[in-house]
């Protein structure tokens, strides 16, 4: 069985084969080789790899829905080709990083079916900030420029991850991210010096989203929210950063950017303390954050039904080119 | 007749300029609405990577209606945008069929979305844009001739894949094969006012903007049959009305309010 | 016919692609799709959105014998004492050719010989 919730199993070492094994493959990552799918590796990476990257790769799908709200509606012919081809990316990483998952769950005798089932059931978690409305166009722009740019930071620091197909999918992804960045940029631009009535809605966009984006990199540590996996993920190099790291790189990025186009952040206190060299911010509610990744977030339920009547919707289709119904 | 090589040129005979632009118009409306169509779906098809290769299809197609808005534009109708997001139904030349639902609910929730209907009006446009196209490459107006040319170089692979999913799903279950009759049979009763030319079909063919109606309406079937050996008897019919006169229906005004929601929302905005 | 199993609409496919006439093919990613006409249909808008592409090939995983993870390990390894069949193991040549007051033919001065002078 593979593991998607609950603490990881500790590394089984007792057989001297695996230890010896185990010592390989640590020697191995830490000279910075990479890891491929039909390698040994420790049953703890290949649960922690699994847990990542399938919810990586199904938070792209499901990430792909707040947006794709506003594809049909976007503003002008420019931008819904833009917001096209964006959310469509956002659905072709969601195919490349599902392909990692897979090949990890090969072993388990899983496939894309049993993910798609898992997410619909709730054993299967998609991110935090994709459970939450997108209510105006500037929502758009905003998870284009600061959703995404919280993802671009903690995808880039995961680049030279130990497990190969990871890194090479991770490679291509972030290679689109950067026209991701300049999309999102140019909607909140156009809103930024907009009207009267654009500024405004691009600030109450940025006042609904500031908590959510302080959460995207989850809690300090593990204290906050009873669970944590950044340890285990540093220990193997798949990440090189902390929550806090990533957070305050994010910050560090996208704040002064945020100041000058004239907008706030709904924290009075959010300011770079100089001498500690942070930022430092009012904590976002971590029991709220538990709440919408179980998901009973504002949205969760909705962006489930939606992706279960169109997976089951569509079932027809996937059963009518099975090899047993066409006789290939 | 001389080729006209301007808009400038075009704009010296009334009678040739309200033609011109009507088949701008209908080219344009027709690859906008199924373009449109195709957006809703996104996020939402079968399976991921037809998702992702959908999409493609549909970004090039609302490409294409761009590049026709823009050659309206040339003409002096009006910026691309407002031609797209402001015109009211009556000024529409889309065919009806191109912009009925893709199937019950919606996008944003309960999107009981039919594939079937998909796989077969996709097929069914994808072969009459080709054969539409191929007409104009010989057109008069010598800017619509060069974008039919460059919207061919990128079009078979539409028409491809369409036609893949045609064959394989008629192939294969009882279920998916009475799923894809059914809505081809829908089509024999509502497609035909996309093979129609509207009111300046006469003219159209005169100034040899255009081949006539009759004689697109034989290539298109000849090469559907090239696919679909059991087609419905006859040509099809337009129970739903001719948008290429300006009749429109409720999911018209469905799509309207959707696509045009936040450029209406502001009318000062740069976007 | 509900319950009808799935599982074997989800065939892996390897997808290759050629970017120019002078490049080889090059292995892009892996999809999954019912058969190889779909797998196509489908390779290039996943992989090579943004890239030119003169070719593809999709190859059923299963129909590709790669190397496991032990010949990998143990057969990818050399030692480092092939010189003889590379150029660095007659590079003294270039010495002897110039006391003979003559050029050496290393690859940049064979590889500049595409054109011969014209009759």
């Amino acid at each position: 069985m593979y593991i998607y919730s609950g603490a990881s199993q500790p590394e089984e070492s007792s057989h001297v084969d695996d230890q010896e094994k185990y010592e390989q493959f640590m020697a191995r990552i830490e000279a910075g080789e990479k890891i491929e799918a039909d390698d040994w590796m420790p049953d703890d990476y290949r649960q922690a790899l699994i847990k990542l990257i399938s919810m990586h790769g199904i938070s792209e799908i499901m990430g792909a829905l707040p947006e794709k709200e506003w594809v049909p509606k976007a503003p002008t012919l420019k931008r819904k080709l833009g917001i096209m081809a964006k959310v469509q990316d956002e659905m072709g990483h969601g195919q490349l990083l599902l392909r990692v998952a897979e090949d990890l769950m090969r072993p388990y005798g899983k496939t894309r079916g049993d993910l798609m089932d898992d997410l619909l059931s709730g054993d299967l978690k998609f991110h935090n900030v994709f459970h939450m409305p997108t209510k105006t166009w500037a929502d758009a722009g905003m998870v284009g420029w600061l959703v995404d740019g919280a993802a671009i930071i903690s995808q880039t620091n995961m680049l030279d991850a130990s497990y190969g197909p990871y890194q090479r999918a991770l490679q291509r992804i972030c290679q689109e991210e950067v026209f991701h960045a300049q999309h999102g940029e140019a909607i909140i631009m156009a809103l930024a010096e907009g009207t009267e009535h654009q500024r405004q809605i691009l600030q109450e966009s940025l006042n609904r989203w500031w908590s959510a984006l302080l959460m995207f990199f989850g809690p300090k540590s593990a204290d906050t929210t009873g669970s944590s996996k950044q340890d285990i993920m540093i220990k193997y190099r798949i990440r090189k950063s902390s929550n806090e790291e990533l957070r305050q790189a994010f910050l560090d990025k996208y704040l002064p950017r945020v100041f000058s186009l004239g907008l706030t952040v709904p924290d009075e206190t959010a300011h770079y303390d100089e001498e500690k060299g942070e930022w430092v911010y009012q904590q976002p509610d971590w029991n709220e954050f538990k709440q919408i990744i179980k998901n009973k977030g504002p949205r969760s339920k909705e962006r489930l039904r939606l992706r279960e009547v169109a997976y089951e919707n569509n079932r027809w289709v996937r059963q009518a080119l099975t090899s047993e119904a066409v006789g290939s | 007749m001389m080729p006209v090589e301007t808009a400038e040129e075009a704009k010296k005979d009334a009678t040739y300029l309200k033609a011109l632009k009507d088949l701008i118009y209908q080219c344009a409306d027709d690859d906008f609405i199924i373009s449109f169509r195709g957006s809703e779906w996104l996020g939402l098809a079968p399976h991921i990577e037809e998702d992702v290769a959908f999409s493609s299809i549909t970004q090039n197609t609302m490409g294409h209606a761009v590049m026709f808005y823009s050659l309206l534009e040339e003409l002096g109708e009006g910026k691309a945008d407002a031609l797209a997001h402001e015109r009211q139904p009556d000024e529409r030349r889309n065919a009806v069929y191109l912009e009925k639902k893709n199937g019950e609910g919606s996008y944003l929730g309960e999107p009981y979305y039919d594939w079937a209907l998909t796989v077969v009006r996709n097929f069914l446009y994808e072969t009459f844009k080709k054969v539409k196209l191929k007409a104009i490459t010989n057109s008069s107006y010598q800017p619509l001739a060069n974008v039919a040319e460059k919207v061919l170089m990128e079009q078979p692979y539409h028409l491809s894949h369409w036609r893949i999913w045609v064959e394989q799903l008629l192939a294969s279950t009882e279920d998916a094969r009475s799923r894809l009759e059914e809505r081809l049979e829908e089509a024999w009763y509502a497609f035909g006012d996309v093979l129609e030319l509207g009111q300046y079909a006469t003219e159209m063919e005169h100034f040899q903007l255009m081949i006539g109606e009759d004689e697109l309406k034989e290539l298109w079937l000849e090469e559907v049959k090239t696919t679909i050996k059991d087609l419905p008897n006859g040509t099809p019919k337009k129970q739903l009305g001719s948008g290429r006169e300006g009749e429109h229906t409720a999911d018209f005004d469905q799509a309207l309010e959707v696509l045009s929601e936040v450029y209406v929302s502001d009318e000062n905005a740069i976007w | 016919m509900e319950n009808t199993n799935e599982a074997s609409f989800y065939q892996e496919y390897e997808v290759f692609s050629k970017k120019s006439v002078k490049a080889p093919i090059q292995h892009q990613f892996s999809l999954l799709a019912p058969n190889e006409e779909m797998a196509l249909s489908m390779a290039v808008e996943n992989f090579m959105r943004r890239e030119d592409v003169l070719d593809v090939w999709v190859v059923k995983r299963s129909n590709i014998r790669a190397m496991t993870s032990e010949e990998r390990m143990n057969w990818t390894k050399r030692l480092d004492n092939k010189d003889y069949r590379r150029t660095k193991g007659y590079g003294y040549l270039r010495q002897k050719w110039k006391e003979k007051e003559q050029g050496m033919l290393d690859e940049k001065e064979i590889m500049s010989w595409k054109e011969v002078k014209k009759k």
